[in-house]
């Protein structure tokens, strides 16, 4: 739990059978497995269990969520939705993963770099060696 | 020069190594006053008395409650020297051992490592693990730098030097049952919650008392500040913790 604090340690659990309102904020990890509403905030991973229900935005680098989330998440690094997880809100990331039976409700949005990715061609002496080491194609293959 | 305080001795056996650590110290050159604590001198009077002397390290001989008392009076004012004695588990990790000899020698190499503590609003100073722990799960209220609020039920809450809040329980589930025959869905539910800020406010339901080593020093409300490096103690590695 920081608020004001600095100081390093092992991350913030919330659980179970804790409620809370207000800004949760800490430098390492935060597992939630109670209610909270506001904001969680962490500088390395948050953990939403299957028990958690939030209610407010979410913000870490690896953001993992298992539980209910009624509000944005922000994952500067990775975003998981487990099969067990239910989020209402928008989501941000660079890379997502979306595990079958979970819910998602609202929009999606990717950093603009990684949009500049999809669009690149590829470099022709790299196109050749692909084609090198590749085995031709009959049309009767194709 | 250092100032001795020991807890009053529980055994014969106790006496006896009294009597030991007394040679021993001797033998390795820091003997210094010693007094023993005793219900018409108590351990804060006794550290209060060292600290007027002029001591620069008052050496608590004793367990953890005991040492956790002497702390709580020198702090900001002298180093704290211990000899483990006793039921001093929390202690004994902090300083690096548990043997009598070890840390006499510890002593004499006079290491220093600088420990946080925490400060009640009842003026307790809280070095070693101060537990809460009610008989049946209670509910504690709590505001964790004046930032996040929040309740959880508990049977066991501790507080550490670093302000840490853990909170601990366990409670059971009645199963149901089908046709009054067969039982389902009964379970034990266990929750642990870690929290730390630096200004932190308790309040249980009902109130209650706040131990070291099932010694009460203070009682719920209970507002707590965290102090940093306030607490100078010999070790067996000097350093900032």
């Amino acid at each position: 739990m920081k608020g004001a604090m600095e100081t390093n340690g092992p991350g913030t659990i919330v659980g179970v059978n804790v409620s809370l309102s207000g800004t949760l904020k800490d430098q390492n990890d935060i597992s939630v497995f109670g209610m909270i509403e506001g904001e969680v905030i962490s500088e390395k991973a948050v953990i939403i269990g299957q028990s958690a229900q939030v209610k407010g935005p979410v913000k870490g680098e690896l953001v993992t969520i298992a539980g209910v989330v009624r509000g944005s998440i922000t994952a500067h690094e990775k975003l998981e939705l487990l099969e067990t997880g239910k989020v209402f809100g928008s989501i941000s990331t660079k890379n997502l993963v979306i595990h079958s039976g979970a819910v998602l409700i609202g929009k999606s949005e990717m950093p603009a770099g990684d949009e500049t990715e999809v669009g690149e061609s590829i470099p022709e002496d790299q196109s050749d060696s692909t084609n090198e080491e590749s085995p031709e194609l009959t049309p009767d293959e194709e | 020069m250092y100032y001795y305080i020991l807890e009053p001795p529980s055994s014969r056996a106790v006496r006896q190594t009294y009597q030991r650590l007394r040679d021993l110290l001797t033998n390795l050159g820091i003997a210094g006053e010693m007094v023993a604590a005793s219900p018409a001198r108590t351990p804060e009077e006794l550290s209060i008395m060292g600290l007027e002397k002029g001591y620069s390290t008052i050496v608590a001989v004793g367990g953890d409650a005991f040492v956790g008392r002497i702390a709580q009076s020198i702090i900001g004012q002298s180093v704290l020297g211990v000899i483990p004695v006793g039921e001093a588990v929390q202690i004994s990790q902090i300083i690096g051992t548990d043997n009598m000899r070890s840390a006499a020698e510890f002593l004499k190499f006079r290491r220093l490592s600088t420990f946080n503590t925490v400060l009640t609003d009842s003026e307790a100073t809280i070095f070693l693990d101060s537990v809460i722990e009610p008989t049946k799960l209670a509910k504690v209220n709590f505001v964790i730098d004046g930032k996040l609020r929040g309740y959880a039920y508990f049977n066991k809450l501790t507080i550490t030097r670093n302000l840490e809040i853990k909170i601990e329980s366990s409670h059971h589930i009645e199963a149901k049952k089908i046709l009054g025959l067969f039982s389902v869905g009964g379970r034990v539910i266990g929750s642990e919650s870690v929290f730390r800020g630096k200004n932190v406010r308790l309040v249980t339901e009902p109130d209650l008392p706040v131990t070291v080593s099932r010694v009460p020093i203070t009682k719920t409300p209970i507002q707590l500040q965290l102090t940093q490096n306030s607490l100078k103690v010999i070790t067996r590695r000097g350093s900032i913790l």
